[in-house]
């Protein structure tokens, strides 16, 4: 339901833009409070500065970057540093200012300027986004470092030492992990999942985009509720990674609009200690993991002690290997290991 | 008749463009270039389409050319000790057994510098037996006779060359990388502007040059131009030659902005710093501190932000790196770490370069960077590099970073290795060894 509502919200304020040029200077503040598009010409700049002072004054988060990251990407860069000398002082054409104008208005409503320009950077590349679909976090390129370090100094996980590397990535969202562990990794195939539908189709096409659909299969499954299937699909795979929604629920009323109203909550929330969907991964992962495959995964500063704990006393078969840190020192990265015990390799069947 | 023998002597132009080394053109150092730089295309010899001319004689930087310093006496005592020292050394060597490690490595460090003196010494007997032949009878002997004459002289000289980059060790930066760094100086916006086109001068430069060119760190300024830049250089002998460009570059012209036609000076500085290789210089993650906007609140999936810059500190130093090119926060944190070791790699570099080039012209390192070594004066149109004491025609040409800029840098390189070679010439002098 607040589905819905989201998507009215938006298409509401685009269609308010195109119509009346106010005058160059004028406060016109209209219902959905779109500033008004100046009647002559200005420079890049201006333009810029005009809309930082309009996010300031509605209390949009971060405005200068917002206005400077639309800019750049409306005149072909990635960032303001990378334009071309002299860039900023020009003159913007009438469909760049008028584009300008639409995609700053979207932020006005707190989009996130990841879904305003519809792309992003992730590690080496860039990646189309669609609200409701996650954004990725730097934390998470990270997770994916973490991933190929390790994979340099693994020793051959028993599927046999030329066998092509499987791994699974439970919530891949718009691909992010995937795709850039794909790129990394010639010689790997990655079974991703999602539960939403929006997720499963832009991880797709992400994929298309970038090449990189050969090696990947993508699945709509909820690895609660259709447990049984993501079992029958996943054996002997050598890495289990997901950042998957870890948010404690009590957490989610403090989230700033950005996220709140935009981004799929059902890829945040964790339930009530946050570890809803990270305690069923680790539940299947003995079944999914050949031996010795190792699991990664990207969870809130106070789950580590937390999971070591359970899983020692709930899933005999994993091992809590270590815990990680992000780039800001909290605890962010668990990396846990199968390991079967003596008794079960007389009734190994694998 | 001589002027005859000497336009048969003149490299042609494209051994000039490949091997820019001044002497061989047997010039006085005053008249460098001036006209002896290219055939024409008829095969006379003809002006180069940009003529330079050297500053007053007191100014000017003595390159002596090839002749003139193997004429030296104190090279050739030099050369005969070391050819005298290989001799004891190979005998050491191969008496005894397998105590003599370091009369083994000095014969194998000397060993090539003693075959190309050989190969010269016969050279030289070669020319003197063709040049007996010059005033023979027979014409055809004759025209034979000059061929080989040439022939040999020419490879006189890059046997001289060779011998001399024998004798001069590598520097260890000197097959790095390199990081560059542009700041603005003196002169508000007009110097900005000059550092972005210097900046873009020195991107020309690595395209000529066969580089890449990465870009780490690029501030423009709101009213135009660039406050501070800086980009990874990679590529073969790229700091090599990229050395030579450190220090405060001045602009003089009619500011764009100037509305009276009045002349500005206004300064740039250019910073480049060897960029170590992974192996040769590591550094302990704990010394370091990583800031990025993440580092308030929760962080992780709690925080959607678009500013991914990174800021990295060592903490034993203070020395500081930022990025924010780009959009991936990783990638920013690469780009800033790869700027840092490059800071920090030459901070250690630093005692040994200005402790070798203290009486140098040419300095490199921080004892050069406040020096102004280059002034491009627009009204003039004219580019001097102060420390040669040599002035090149064509800014905007020279701003390109193509054939000009190269070959002053060459210039500079002879220079620089000339003042290596005279010192250690009177080092060993000195010791009397």
């Amino acid at each position: 339901m607040w589905r819905m509502s989201l998507c009215a919200g938006y298409r509401s304020v685009g269609c308010r833009i195109v119509g009346i040029k106010g005058l160059w200077g004028s406060r016109v503040v209209r219902t959905c409070s779109t500033p008004a598009i100046p009647a002559g010409r200005i420079t890049a700049l201006q333009a810029v500065d005009l809309w930082t002072n309009h996010f300031v004054e509605r209390g949009v988060m971060e405005p200068d970057h917002s206005s400077l990251h639309i800019l750049a990407y409306l005149l072909g860069a990635k960032t303001i540093n990378s334009l071309e000398r002299g860039k900023l002082s020009e003159f913007l054409s009438p469909e760049k200012t008028e584009q300008m104008w639409r995609l700053c208005s979207r932020r006005l409503s707190r989009m996130p300027v990841q879904y305003v320009i519809e792309e992003w950077d992730f590690r080496d590349l860039t990646l189309k986004m669609r609200p409701p679909v996650f954004i990725p976090r730097p934390e998470t390129e990270e997770l994916v470092e973490l991933v190929l370090t390790d994979v340099d100094m693994r020793p051959g996980t028993g599927a046999g030492v030329d066998a092509p590397h499987t791994c699974l990535e439970v919530g891949c969202g718009s691909g992010a992990i995937a795709l850039s562990l794909l790129k990394s990794l010639p010689q790997l195939k990655v079974i991703a999942l999602d539960q939403s539908q929006d997720a499963v189709d832009l991880t797709g096409e992400n994929a298309l985009r970038l090449g990189l659909q050969d090696r990947l299969q993508v699945y709509h499954l909820d690895v609660i509720k259709d447990a049984e299937t993501v079992l029958s699909l996943c054996r002997h795979v050598s890495t289990l990674v997901s950042n998957p929604p870890y948010l404690f629920s009590e957490d989610m009323d403090t989230l700033e609009p950005e996220i709140f109203r935009f981004e799929d909550h059902a890829a945040l929330d964790g339930g009530i200690d946050g570890l809803k969907v990270i305690k069923q991964i680790l539940t299947l992962a003995p079944q999914i993991l050949s031996n010795h495959g190792r699991v990664y995964l990207e969870v809130d500063p106070r789950h580590p002690p937390l999971i070591r704990r359970w899983v020692e006393a709930n899933v005999e078969e994993m091992r809590y290997v270590e815990t990680r840190h992000d780039v800001s020192g909290r605890p962010r990265f668990c990396i846990l290991r199968k390991e079967k015990s003596n008794k079960d390799h007389k009734l190994d069947l694998d | 008749m001589a002027h005859r023998r000497a336009a048969h002597l003149l490299p042609t132009a494209s051994q000039c463009v490949s091997r820019l080394w001044v002497p061989r053109l047997r010039n006085p150092p005053n008249a460098i270039g001036q006209t002896a730089s290219f055939l024409g295309p008829n095969g006379a010899p003809g002006r180069a389409p940009r003529s330079l001319h050297t500053a007053t004689p007191s100014r000017a930087a003595k390159l002596l050319s090839l002749d003139e310093l193997f004429a030296k006496r104190s090279l050739q005592e030099h050369l005969k000790e070391l050819q005298a020292e290989y001799a004891e050394c190979l005998k050491a060597a191969s008496s005894r057994g397998d105590e003599p490690r370091t009369e083994r490595t000095r014969v194998s460090l000397l060993a090539p510098l003693v075959q190309s003196i050989g190969e010269l010494d016969t050279k030289r007997r070669q020319l003197a037996e063709t040049e007996t032949l010059l005033t023979d009878e027979d014409p055809a002997l004759q025209e034979l006779a000059q061929l080989e004459h040439e022939g040999c002289q020419r490879e006189i000289q890059d046997l001289r060359q060779k011998i001399l980059d024998q004798l001069l060790p590598e520097e260890e930066a000197d097959l790095s990388d390199l990081v560059l760094e542009v700041t603005a100086g003196i002169g508000g916006q007009e110097a900005m502007l000059f550092t972005d086109e210097v900046f873009d001068m020195y991107q020309g430069y690595a395209r000529h040059q066969g580089w890449s060119f990465d870009i780490l760190e690029h501030m423009t300024s709101e009213i135009g131009g660039l406050r501070h830049a800086s980009a990874s250089v990679s590529g073969p002998h790229s700091y090599k030659r990229m050395k030579f460009e450190a220090g405060v570059h001045r602009v003089q012209r009619v500011p764009r902005t100037e509305k009276q036609g009045r002349m500005h000076t206004s300064t740039m500085t250019v910073a480049v710093l060897p960029q170590p290789t992974e192996i040769s210089f590591t550094i302990n993650s704990k010394d370091l501190r990583i800031e990025t906007k993440r580092a308030s609140g929760a962080g992780g999936q709690h925080v959607n932000t678009t500013d991914s810059a990174v800021r990295i500190l060592h903490l034993p130093t203070g020395v500081v790196a930022e990025c924010q090119q780009e959009r991936s926060q990783i990638k920013n944190k690469e780009k800033a770490m790869k700027a840092l070791r490059a800071k920090l790699y030459s901070r250690k570099l630093e005692e040994e370069t200005s402790r070798r080039y203290n009486q140098r012209k040419v300095q490199i390192g921080t004892k050069g960077r406040s020096e102004k070594i280059r002034t491009y004066n627009f009204s003039k149109d004219r580019v001097t590099d102060h420390r040669l004491g040599t002035t090149v025609h064509d800014v905007r040409s020279f701003l390109l970073g193509e054939d000009l800029l190269d070959q002053m840098n060459s210039w500079l390189q002879e220079f620089s290795n000339q003042e290596a070679l005279e010192e250690l010439l009177e080092e060993t002098q000195r010791d009397g060894s």
